[in-house]
Parts: C-alpha cells; structure tokens; sequence
C-alpha cells in the first residue's frame, strides 16, 4: 500500500466519522450537545480538506498510483 | 321509619358529605400530616362516626361540628399556602439539630426527642457514625433531613472533575409490537426512519417487545424471543475509536514524512483531532 492510498482511507474514516457527527447533530434535542456535535463536525471538515489537499499533492507526485 | 333504614340513609349522606368535604383538605400525603392535622382528621372521623351512628341527639348540631371540623382547617390550610406566619404556626418550623458537626441537645429536647430517636433517625438515613453528619434538620413531619460531611457524600462525576454530556431522555418508540407515532415525532423522527432503523438491525416490528431511541438516535430493541439477543448499538464508541485511528494515523504519517511543510500539516491535524476527541469522548465513550 502506498501512503497515498493510506492517506486517502484516513481521509474516507474521517468523512465517516463526520457524517455520524452530522446524524447525531440533527437528531439531538439538547442545544448545547448539538452545538458541541456541529462544531466538531466542522473541524472535522477542515481537517478533511487539509489531508485531501494532501492527498492531491502525493497524486501529483506518484501519478502511477493516482485514483487507487 | 326503621331504625335501621334511619341509620342507612344517615352513614350513607355522611359518607358523601365526608368524601366531598375531605377534598377541601388538600392533598398532602397522610405520612406527611402534621400531628395537628391528625387530630383534626382523627375528631371529624369521630364526629362523623357519631353522626352515622345516631348517637348525636340532633342532627344539625352535629353536621355544624362536623363543618367547623372540615372548614377550619381548610381554612388555614389555604392561609398557609399564603401567609409565612400562618405556615409556621400550622405546619410548624423545621428545627436544626447538628449544625457543623455538633449535635444541638436543647433543640433535641426541645423538638421531644430522646438521644435514642436521634440516632435511630440517623440510622434510618444510613447513617451509623453521628460524627459523619456535618447538619441535620428535623423536618416538621418527624423526618430527619441528613448533610453528611462532605468526605462522606457520594461520589459524583464533579468531584471527579470528570466531563459529562447532557442527555435527554430516551424515547419509547415501540410497545409490544406497536409503534408509537407520538414518541417519535416528539423525537423529530418518523416511521420510514425507524423501519430503516429496523432494517438495518434485521428484525420486524412485531416480533420487538421495546424499543427505545436516545438522544443521539441510536435504537435499542428487546424481542419477544429471549434466546435471541440483538446487538445493541456500537456507534458511538465505533466513532470515538475511528477518530482515535485518524489521530494515531496522521502521527504516522507527521513520523514517515520528509516533507516538513507536510510534517507540519499533520502534525496541526493530529493535535486537532487529539481535541475533538478530548471534547467528544463524554459524549460518544460509554
């Protein structure tokens, strides 16, 4: 496996991790969990697009293993 | 008219009249009746036994005491409910009988208690050592109120400095093979979610004894057929694990790279993470 590939299942966890966050966000009553459950969502979200922005430069770098 | 048909139609209009007039008394359990409340339900009880008896020469002398009885004390039963002054003198004050540690021996004697009742009340709360209580009220019910010291006070999540999430209370969205169309939508939910829900856990709604929905969504079943056990929900602690994954992954990668722009960048993103989780883990690890 090459670290891109291990970069991007990171990347497909955390979007798994994020949209549970989501679900639970939109189901719960308590204003203050729900806020704590969006919040981190969003950082969640930055992250995501730090280590896609990642995963775009290891592509360039080994175009052989690009799409894997 | 019979004797007996005399008495029968007078027990009978004092039950009634009695049913009726009691509900003006309130409605505070009888464990918690002052003794003056007592004696007034123990003196109307009397009278309306003398009454349905005919042992009362005359009737309307009889159902005047009988009102007096039940109005007074509803009287000042309502006052009291007003006026601080009139509740001290009706209900009575609550008396302090250890204040920091040191049991007040007049106000025992004073509130009619032996040293062998206190200590039989503090045994009642669990208590078997009088120097573990920091302060005890006797309450004007007879009941001893106990503050244990603070070293001896149950042990909570505050004093162990440890976070916790608030939580709602759980749903109950289906009894007995029914749903319950108000549970859910007092969750903001609907039937397509639960049977996907139950889709999902593989089992049919009539074969579910309870089925209950907490505050993040997640569904908890029990089946009629207790030899099968359904697996409860794990997604909670599967989420906290995978971002505990994430976070140890991007350490790696912060260790494997020779790009210090890169090392940077994953070393900011498993910090992060490393907060999430800490924010999370009250609420998702159980």
């Amino acid at each position: 496996m090459t670290v891109a590939s291990q970069v991007k299942q990171t990347v497909a966890s955390l979007k798994g991790a994020r949209a549970t966050l989501e679900i639970m966000a939109s189901i719960e009553k308590t204003p203050a969990t729900r806020e704590l459950l969006r919040s981190n969502a969003d950082k969640l979200s930055l992250i995501i697009k730090r280590m896609e922005q990642r995963v775009g430069e290891l592509e360039r770098e080994e175009p052989q293993y690009s799409g894997l | 008219m019979p004797e007996w048909l005399t008495i029968t139609v007078r027990a009978a209009g004092i039950f009634a009249l009695v049913l009726f007039l009691t509900r003006l008394l309130g409605k505070r359990p009888v464990t918690r009746l002052t003794l003056f409340d007592f004696t007034s339900v123990i003196v109307i009880g009397f009278i309306a036994g003398a009454l349905s008896l005919d042992l009362v020469p005359n009737l309307a002398n009889g159902l005047i005491s009988l009102g007096i009885w039940i109005l007074f004390p509803a009287l000042l039963y309502a006052l009291s409910l007003k006026f601080k002054a009139v509740r001290d003198l009706y209900q009575g004050k609550e008396t302090v009988i250890v204040n920091h540690c040191r049991v007040l021996d007049d106000k025992l004697l004073e509130a009619g208690l032996t040293p062998e009742d206190f200590l039989g009340l503090l045994r009642q709360k669990n208590v078997f050592n009088f120097a573990d209580v920091e302060f005890a009220v006797l309450e004007p019910t007879g009941e001893l109120s106990v503050l244990p010291k603070k070293e001896q006070q149950s042990l909570t999540p505050k004093n162990m400095g440890i976070k916790v999430a608030e939580e709602s209370v759980p749903q109950t969205v289906i009894l007995d093979g029914n749903i319950m169309d108000e549970a859910l939508t007092a969750m903001g939910l609907n039937r397509n979610w639960l049977l996907t829900e139950l889709d999902k856990a593989g089992v049919a709604v009539e074969n579910i004894f309870i089925a209950q929905v907490d505050s993040t969504g997640q569904l908890y079943l029990d089946l009629f057929d207790d030899s099968l056990s359904t697996p409860q929900p794990t997604i909670r602690e599967m989420t906290l694990a995978t971002l505990k994954k994430c976070q140890a992954d991007c350490e790696l990668f912060a260790l494997g790279t020779r790009e210090p722009k890169a090392k940077t960048m994953y070393q900011e993103t498993a910090a992060s993470l490393n907060d999430i989780i800490g924010e999370l883990e009250p609420l998702l690890g159980r």
